[in-house]
């Protein structure tokens, strides 16, 4: 999932609501939050309020690619493995599953309690409807290129063959067997995604599109939907008829779309709202300090940096200069002066992730000192001096004033270091995507977080017959090395592979890693049944509220 | 009367068609589709979505289907809410404009238009001086500003208002909101009806009025008011208008579902029709704010005649 349409739909009320970010918390500042005693028991109410940054732009699991639906669809439905208290694939709709010796067929054991939340029963047919509908052309979803990896799945969303050719099918009402192009060792991190939850056909097939309105919607989560003001807020009620009911705490839950960050934060400290989905990074200093432990911040699957077009002047045939302006940056400082030491400063581009090699480069070793020295020499040796200095300029989207900074910092550093005149030119999100696809310009933000906790999330991204490799980057090493883990079923093999892949990437100087994203919520500390996790996908299925004084 | 309302009605379906045609040509012009996603799709892929919504078709085509579909009340389907209908929308976010924005305009009048009568009276006391100089800031302090310093206050500080939100029918949902939204409009009001009802006091009838002795209160409130109000009619007729649908700052600080965070968010994501449908209905206000004004304006001063 690119990062940048959510920066750029909050940077319009971050600008609008600038002095509310600085006039607001400092005059809360001098006042520290009242404390909140928290006891050990289960409240009497057991109910939540959570902010969104953006209002879902659907409930139709099948049509939404944003991450606001994505928080409202994984209470409201479950696939056929949900997602763990720590992001992690468990049983969810399926009980049980095998893999076949090659990893191309998977059987799924669908819980033969597992009920829509109108009563009727779960089936094996559901899903085959729901991933169907997902690769229809007709259906139009954005994200129908991703079932890809499932048999004929590509095939048919290009419109070259029916959607019923789908290498899915019901064996029974609770056995489904998938067939996959290749084998797929992160087959279960997919099945979490939103796109593959089922959906209620009937529903559909009465309503069209307003099917997902709270009087029509039936659902498979742990919660249903209640009620829905558009552009406002989305109320959720326990699901009686969910399979796992008995475990599920919260009997209600609301989600109120927040596009102002500073509003989340206001609304928090008022005590409306329990769990915030983010807050400005400039705001985390006095936050830390008024509220504790309450700010959360954790690693998120993502990274932010700017990528080089390889084939436009000045960066085509040029790996020094690209390797110098990689060299060039301090991110340390950029991390603690600019983002008030909320992410992590990133050398490579895989954030962290168990059983993945971190591939930092040769150059992650050596302190600001040595890398400017070399930058500077390779620089030289690019043919730029003082004299002849490099222009260009970092194309960015308009997300205020705070990314506008930060990337002037970058100018900046690349100025001191190199004597290189960088300028930064934002555009409206739309104008950044519509160039970079024509693939018009040198060097651009690019930011990415995972949709799934598997490396070749990240790595496709420079594959140059994808749809994503908005650089240019084409290399038979690579690509190579992406087809052959690809074809391996062991799992351990294939990160060796990516591992290698990545090696290329960074010898080739493609990208600049800037850092990884980390999540930030403030959460009230009687919400237990939570854990920040690389996903940022926390379930209200598991949470609770202990019995507390004070808001 | 009939006759003249009419004509004006039909004079304001020509004026709606350049609108729409104008909003369609820039919205189409503009850089970067509705379907340009931060994840790029295959060409395929995306021909199939845009052509779900007709976005394959000429220009003209295009046009005109949705001229047809206008004529039938039918605003067409949101390009970013993929599920829900213009119409939907702004059936869903009209009322909760409405209702904060003419609430701003009663508060503005109620409150504006005693000040400005009194500052008038009273000229060059401390009864004019100072709600004239408070007036000044209050034109001056912007909304985003004042909004959040409300919260602050009310909410966060002292609890007494909820800090946003919306609840139907909850008139502590509004409170903040409507002060917020009106403030500097009971700025402007006063400070137009102390000007205009200085002009006023200086005429040879309310000269007559007070040879004739009547009390202060009898000339203000039946000599004075009506004529003072004129100004204030045309300064409402468009502010009417404004204040109902464009206060997305209002909006956006007190989380209330409106439309105006529709339109700034339809246009940044390109859902031309989700901003047509807004500039519709923008237009439409105007237009019917405009001639209420002018009947008002008609009925407060004899003077005016309407054909």
């Amino acid at each position: 999932m690119r990062a940048g349409a959510r920066g750029l739909a909050l940077g319009l009320s971050t600008a609008l609501a600038a002095c509310s970010q600085h006039a607001g918390p400092r005059a809360a500042a001098a006042d520290p939050a009242p404390t909140i005693a928290v006891g050990s028991a289960a409240a009497t109410v057991q109910a939540v309020a959570r902010t969104l940054d953006d209002y879902p732009r659907s409930l139709d699991p099948q049509l939404t690619t944003d991450i606001p639906s994505q928080r409202v669809l994984d209470d409201l439905f479950e696939g056929l493995v949900a997602l763990s208290i720590d992001g992690r694939p468990v049983p969810g709709a399926a009980a049980s599953w095998q893999q076949s010796a090659d990893s191309r067929t998977w059987v799924f054991h669908l819980r033969e309690n597992a009920r829509w939340s109108n009563g009727a029963p779960l089936t094996a047919e559901d899903f085959v409807y729901s991933w169907r509908r997902e690769v229809d052309p007709k259906t139009a979803s954005g994200y129908a290129q991703a079932l890809a990896p499932i048999v004929n799945g590509l095939e048919i969303a290009l419109g070259h063959k029916p959607p019923d050719t789908l290498g899915v099918e019901a064996n029974d009402a609770h056995t489904l067997t998938v067939h996959l192009m290749a084998p797929t060792p992160y087959l279960l991190d997919l099945l979490d995604q939103v796109y593959l939850y089922p959906v209620y056909r009937p529903a559909i097939e009465r309503y069209g599109d307003d099917w997902v309105r709270s009087e029509h919607i039936v659902s498979n989560g742990a919660f249903a939907l209640q009620e829905e003001i558009i552009g406002n807020r989305i109320t959720l009620r326990a699901n009686e008829h969910y399979w796992d009911a008995s475990h599920v705490s919260l009997r209600t839950v609301v989600y109120y779309s927040m596009p102002d960050r500073a509003q989340a934060v206001l609304r928090y400290l008022a005590g409306d709202v329990q769990f915030t989905d983010s807050f400005a990074a400039s705001q985390r200093p006095w936050l830390k300090s008024t509220l504790g432990d309450q700010v959360v911040n954790s690693p998120w699957l993502g990274i932010y940096m700017l990528a080089f077009n390889v084939r436009l002047p000045p960066f085509r045939d040029q790996p020094s200069l690209r390797q110098a302006l990689i060299l060039a940056i301090d991110r340390a400082a950029l991390t603690r002066y600019l983002k008030y030491d909320m992410y992590q400063p990133a050398d490579t581009l895989m954030p962290p992730l168990a059983g993945y090699e971190p591939q930092h480069p040769a150059w992650a070793r050596s302190g600001q000192a040595d890398r400017n020295a070399l930058a500077r020499r390779l620089y030289a040796e690019a043919g730029y001096s003082p004299q002849h200095p490099l222009r260009v300029d970092i194309s960015t989207s308009i997300q205020g004033a705070d990314e506008r900074h930060f990337f002037e910092a970058v100018a900046a550093m690349w100025h001191s270091v190199l004597g290189a005149e960088v300028g930064v030119d934002e555009s409206e999100f739309k104008v950044l995507l519509q160039n970079r696809d024509l693939k018009r310009l040198p060097l651009f933000l690019d930011s990415w977080i995972g949709d799934f906790a598997d490396p070749v999330n990240f790595l496709q991204l420079f594959d140059s017959r994808g749809s994503l490799d908005y650089g240019g980057y084409s290399d038979t090493r690579f690509d190579a090395l992406l087809d052959r883990a690809a074809q391996e079923p062991d799992n351990a093999a294939r990160y060796r592979l990516l591992e290698q892949s990545e090696r290329v990437l960074n010898e080739d100087a493609v990208y600049i890693p800037l850092y990884y994203y980390a999540t930030r919520h403030l959460v009230k500390p009687y919400i237990t049944g939570w854990h920040s996790n690389l996903l940022d996908r926390n379930l209200s299925r598991y949470m609770s509220i202990l019995e507390h004084q004070g808001r | 009367m009939l006759r003249y309302i009419l004509r004006r009605v039909l004079e304001s379906i020509p004026t709606l068609l350049l609108i729409v045609t104008i909003a369609f040509a820039l919205l189409h012009a503009a850089p970067g589709g509705p379907f340009a996603a931060d994840k790029a799709m295959l060409p395929e892929i995306r021909h199939s979505i845009e052509a779900r919504y007709h976005l394959d078709e000429p220009l003209w085509r295009q046009y005109l289907r949705y001229l047809g579909d206008l004529a039938h009340g039918d605003l067409g389907p949101s390009f970013q809410y993929r599920n829900t209908s213009v119409n939907q929308l702004i059936a869903a976010g009209l009322p909760v404009d409405l209702t904060v924005g003419l609430s701003a305009i009663v508060l503005a009048l109620l409150a504006g238009i005693p000040i400005g009568l009194n500052a008038a009276w009273r000229r060059h006391t401390l009864w004019d001086r100072l709600p004239m100089g408070l007036a000044v800031a209050g034109i001056s302090l912007p909304v985003f500003v004042v909004a959040p310093l409300l919260v602050l206050v009310f909410a966060v500080k002292l609890h007494w208002l909820p800090a946003g939100d919306w609840v139907h029918g909850s008139p502590s949902h509004l409170l903040l909101p409507v002060a917020a939204l009106a403030l500097p409009y009971v700025a402007y009001v006063a400070r137009i009806v102390r000007g205009s009802a200085l002009e006023v006091l200086n005429t040879s009838f309310i000269r007559t009025a007070h040879a004739k002795g009547l009390p202060a209160h009898r000339i203000l409130l039946h000599h004075t008011l009506r004529p003072t109000l004129a100004p204030v009619v045309s300064f409402l007729g468009p502010t009417t208008a404004g204040i109902v649908t464009i206060s997305i700052v209002v909006e956006t600080v007190f989380g209330l579902p409106g439309i105006g965070r529709f339109f700034v968010t339809g246009a940044l994501n390109r859902d031309y029709t989700l901003v047509l449908g807004i500039t519709i209905l923008y237009g439409t206000l105007i237009i019917l704010f405009n001639l209420l004004a002018d009947l008002c304006y008609a009925w407060l001063d004899p003077r005016v005649r309407l054909e």
